[in-house]
């Protein structure tokens, strides 16, 4: 312990007071910052950076007949992400550190690829992709639930032990993927080399021709999932014990809260939601593969604080972040020597600093001046 | 509030300024597209050969640069490759290349939509094709790897030594592999019947440092005097040249890096099939799947051949290796026959018929050259007639043997 009358010569310090306007504009300010520091670097290796930013902020849809394809694409990035991101959120709301999402996904994948290939190829599509979302939720939630029960009995932590589930997940996924055998259903039985085989017909996403567009039903699913989540934390009992856990497990204890039953069931809820995404993408993708998380359990963490675990804030960043994804290809595709190491580079940048205006704007660091000025400022723990 | 509010608008300003450059487009002009596992902007390995064939052959063909649409980085996964392919051919792109295995989900429905029946998509060591606007393309490296077996088994025999190192990839799990395990283990065998050829797996497409390591293994523990290699970088050949002994390396010449080693290395000339497919492509389109089609170019088409022999190669090499391509070239003989080819130290070549056996001791092609046999799914092998084709399983993908001679050591 620090002695209390000496006073840190750095301290960082919760900002009150700020306009809600005036935070809106240093957001748009870290936004435009890094959009100059990525067209400096554009301009380093030749490229045009107007035209590059046209072509990501746009999609590339500008002159283009197959612009539908485009969005397509995109609703296929959005929707995964945006349910993992909700499911995150709600881990995140309890204090509970849930960065197994990745994991849980590719769990979550593997049970629907299950489902899609041995269920009768007769059975009808909306009954099977449902059978699908509820193996794939199923198996993610179980996950969730060790985690949780594991966390409550024996104090496991929970960061570590869903971390290193991503890496059995995967594996287990990787181990389906390169082994050819007779009761490997997941392969193509025509390819002499192990490759995922494409899933049957009756389990692929139902689509709603909207012209040459054609909308997944996940979308209507991930809306409806939106308006639950919000109602749930905001409106239900659940939501407020959720919240008050978070805040205070003393609190919630004394207040005669059942803890341990609140954290595994909100887990349960969360991993399960994450599991569904992973049957959901898989139908939508039509095959599994090493890469099919598409990075949404990490992705979804920063989506998760970035949207202050808001659902309504966590389908805006969503859309957002979508957009600089899919946008990334496209602008790197139109400008030569641009590869898609830069479009990275690009979207860490962007991130970084807009993560960094938010940090700057709940927070202010405070120079030690004089001892006697004492600030009676709350402290924070950071 | 107002630093702000001014350090926003001066941002703008700077940006506008920079929105004022023109932008050109390039209607009318033929687009290729292209998927590449790794990068486009790689100094070597496997997209970097794709990528530097696939400029050779469009500067060749007087195109510019701003033709070629590239999406990189793209993973084995059919929604990453679908959206690479939604991206190219919206750009415009009339040709899909695809190099990478694992994209063959993708690009054959893509080849099946009807949006993009003009468009023509063409697969690197893939097996699935369509009549229209789909195909698939490999090289039979295997024949390449043959001449650069007897450029090793005659230094073998100048050696006195018949243990010949190989560091693999992968062995019999890939025909790739194998069957460039078996091409020079035969190469190698034509000269000197007693050498013995020792396969060591890194279990990857590309570990620099596993690379080296498992070929010092080869020339410590088992006495290897020549080394050859089927994986991305040179390191077996500088650890070759390190410990004075000498090798083969693949891809590309790697005489650059191991000057005092190298032999020679069987190399991929990507351009010649590149410079085939985007010129049907962009002249006679509907033509594409009867001029190119499924294209398994070898030494004929020179889409394979063998670096130049250097100095460090033994006394006669070059008389021998050429009259072996030469062979090659005009269809008198190939690799995996059943006719064996023996020289001797003038570099007389004889042909005997007999049955090619596996290292296990049984009939892999029958001493008619009739049959060929390939392993079922209960492991077993089974007769597979059609003579031609049959052998064609080695860039198909059905090879999964290794050849007499062939022995693989854990590494």
């Amino acid at each position: 312990m620090q002695s209390t009358n000496k006073e840190p010569l750095i301290r960082i310090v919760k900002r009150t007071g700020l306009k809600k306007r005036y935070a809106a504009l240093l957001y748009l300010a870290s936004v435009i910052i890094a959009l100059g520091i990525g067209a400096i670097l554009l301009l380093s290796l030749k490229a045009n950076p107007a035209e590059y930013y046209k072509q990501m902020f746009t999609l590339g849809t500008i002159n283009n007949k197959f612009a539908y394809l485009q969005y397509e694409n995109y609703i296929k990035e959005f929707v995964p992400l945006l349910i993992t991101s909700l499911a995150l959120s709600l881990a995140f709301k309890m204090k509970f550190w849930n960065i197994g999402g990745e994991g849980q996904f590719i769990l979550g994948a593997l049970a629907g690829a299950t489902v899609a290939f041995l269920v009768p190829s007769t059975l009808n599509p909306l009954l099977t992709m449902i059978l699908m979302i509820f193996a794939g939720a199923l198996v993610g939630g179980l996950i969730g639930l060790l985690t949780s029960v594991l966390n409550v009995k024996f104090g496991t932590d929970e960061t570590l032990f869903t971390l290193m589930f991503n890496y059995i997940a995967l594996y287990i996924l990787t181990y389906f993927g390169e082994t050819k055998a007779g009761w490997n259903i997941f392969l193509k039985t025509d390819s002499e080399r192990p490759q995922f085989a494409k899933i049957p017909e009756n389990a692929r996403m139902i689509k709603i021709p909207l012209g040459d567009f054609s909308l997944e039903i996940s979308f209507v699913f991930v809306i409806l999932l939106v308006a639950f989540i919000f109602i749930y934390l905001t409106k239900t009992k659940h939501g407020y014990e959720i919240s008050v856990v978070g805040d205070s497990i003393n609190t919630a204890k004394y207040s005669g809260m059942k803890v341990d039953k609140i954290i595994c069931r909100t887990m349960f809820l969360s991993a399960a939601l994450i599991g569904a995404a992973g049957a959901i993408r898989t139908s939508s993708v039509q095959s599994l593969s090493t890469s099919i998380t598409n990075d949404v359990g990490w992705t979804g963490i920063i989506v998760a604080w970035l949207a202050k675990l808001n659902p309504i804030g966590i389908v805006i960043v969503t859309a957002l972040i979508s957009i600089l994804q899919c946008g990334c290809i496209t602008a790197s595709v139109s400008a030569n020597n641009v590869d898609s190491h830069f479009a990275d580079l690009l979207q860490g940048v962007i991130l970084f600093i807009i993560l960094a205006a938010d940090f700057f704007i709940r927070f202010k660091i405070v120079i030690r001046k004089s001892s006697k000025k004492a600030s009676t400022q709350k402290e924070v723990n950071v | 509030m107002k630093k702000v509010l001014s350090l926003v608008l001066a941002l703008v300003l700077c940006f506008s300024l920079v929105a004022c450059n023109g932008t050109n487009t390039d209607d009318e002009k033929f687009l290729v597209g292209a998927i590449y596992i790794n990068g486009q902007n790689d100094t070597a390995g496997y997209t970097y050969a794709h990528h530097s064939g696939i400029t050779k052959a469009m500067e060749q063909l007087g195109m510019d640069k701003s033709q070629l649409k590239i999406v990189d980085n793209v993973a084995e996964d059919d929604a990453a490759v679908t959206q690479a392919i939604d991206t190219l051919a919206s750009q415009g792109c009339k040709l899909i290349i695809g190099i990478s295995f694992g994209y063959l989900n993708a690009m054959q429905d893509a080849a099946e939509k009807e949006q993009y029946k003009d468009i023509i998509f063409s697969h690197a060591t893939g097996y699935l094709s369509n009549e229209t606007n789909f195909n698939n393309y490999f090289g039979r490296i295997y024949q390449a790897r043959y001449l650069a077996g007897i450029a090793a088994g005659m230094k073998s025999l100048e050696l006195n030594n018949n243990n010949i190192g190989y560091v693999a990839a992968y062995g019999t799990e890939y025909a790739e592999t194998c069957s460039g395990i078996n091409g020079f283990a035969l190469g190698v065998q034509s000269v000197n019947p007693n050498a013995k050829v020792y396969v060591s797996k890194i279990n990857n497409w590309a570990d620099e440092a596993k690379e080296r390591q498992i070929a010092e293994n080869l020339i410590d523990n088992y006495n290897c005097g020549v080394i050859a290699q089927h994986c991305d970088s040179a390191q077996p050949q500088i650890a070759a040249q390190e410990k004075n002994a000498f090798g083969c390396g693949y891809n590309s010449d790697m005489t650059a890096q191991a000057p005092k080693a190298h032999l020679t290395a069987p190399v991929w000339n990507w351009d010649v099939y590149y410079k085939l497919a985007i010129e049907t492509a962009m002249n006679t389109p509907s033509e594409f799947m009867s001029k190119v089609g499924i294209y398994y170019g070898g030494l004929k088409e020179g889409f394979v051949d063998i670096a130049p022999l250097t100095d460090n190669c033994a006394e006669g090499t070059k008389t021998v290796v050429d009259a072996v391509k030469a062979m090659m070239i005009n269809g008198e003989w190939d690799v995996f026959t059943n006719v064996k080819l023996s020289i001797d130290k003038d570099g007389n070549i004889t042909k005997t018929e007999g049955a090619l056996l596996d290292n296990e001791g049984h009939e892999v092609i029958s001493a008619d050259g009739n049959t060929y046999y390939v392993h079922n799914d209960a492991g077993a092998l089974e007769a597979v007639e059609g003579g031609k084709s049959a052998q064609d399983g080695v860039i198909k993908g059905s090879m999964d043997y290794y050849v007499a001679g062939v022995e693989e050591i854990n590494g």
